[in-house]
């Protein structure tokens, strides 16, 4: 059995966030010493690795939770995770999206300003960054 | 009219719903051109359309249940379009 600290240390993750994964309904100790302290299986290594990687795969904690439900359902099979995979690209195609629009329209601005030496209440793009607050606001 | 389901290899919800869906439509709209994408080989035009989960479907180009429909509410949708249209 492992204490937390000694958890955190193997899978690489602070003490705190194991108590948030805990607190998350992601992770729980096997069971508690004498002394009340959490106790966790060594199978709990993989399962932090598991979480950690699909966080960096962009998924959620509650995506995660989904996962891992999936992972213990026997009924499961490959193609309900390959689901929540191909979702989460499309998430993850539609921010890209997002972001190239955002990046194209700095990029007007930035083409817009060319006098570097005007002084700021002349600068097109703090000017223009105005015009879209002002146009945005509701009446 | 153009009715596009999306749909993630292997989804056995998507298999299991589709013929109804099918019939559906064809019960509600005299010319149906139905597709069925496989989302991984359309992904910007999935994007494009703003689908984020699946199976989706697209009517004339536009997203119209993010969800899937029972065969009912498809019915609904496209009787309402030939409706607008007409």
């Amino acid at each position: 059995m492992l204490t937390i600290g000694k958890l955190a240390g193997l899978a690489a993750v602070s003490a705190d966030t194991l108590r948030y994964y805990e607190r998350e309904g992601l992770i729980a100790p096997t069971t508690k010493s004498d002394g009340g302290y959490r106790l966790y299986g060594k199978d709990a290594i993989v399962r932090i690795r598991f979480i950690r990687q699909a966080q960096h795969c962009g998924f959620t904690l509650t995506e995660i939770r989904e996962l891992l439900a999936l992972r213990n359902r026997r009924a499961a099979c490959c193609g309900d995770v390959r689901k929540l995979a191909v979702e989460k690209k499309l998430q993850l195609e539609g921010k890209i999206k997002a972001m190239k629009l955002m990046s194209h329209a700095l990029d007007r601005l930035i083409a817009d300003c060319t006098e570097e030496q005007h002084p700021v209440e002349e600068c097109p793009i703090l000017s223009a960054l105005e015009q879209v607050d002002a146009s945005a606001r509701p009446d | 009219m153009k009715i596009e389901l999306f749909y993630s290899p292997g989804c056995t919800q998507c298999a299991a719903a589709r013929d109804g869906l099918k019939a559906a439509a064809r019960q509600a709209v005299a010319e149906v051109d139905w597709r069925e994408l496989n989302v991984l080989d359309e992904i910007d035009y999935a994007v494009e359309l703003g689908i984020l989960s699946l199976p989706a479907i697209a009517i004339d180009g536009e997203l119209a249940f993010a969800s899937l429909p029972t065969p009912r509410q498809l019915r609904t949708a496209l009787t309402q379009r030939v409706q607008r249209k007409a």
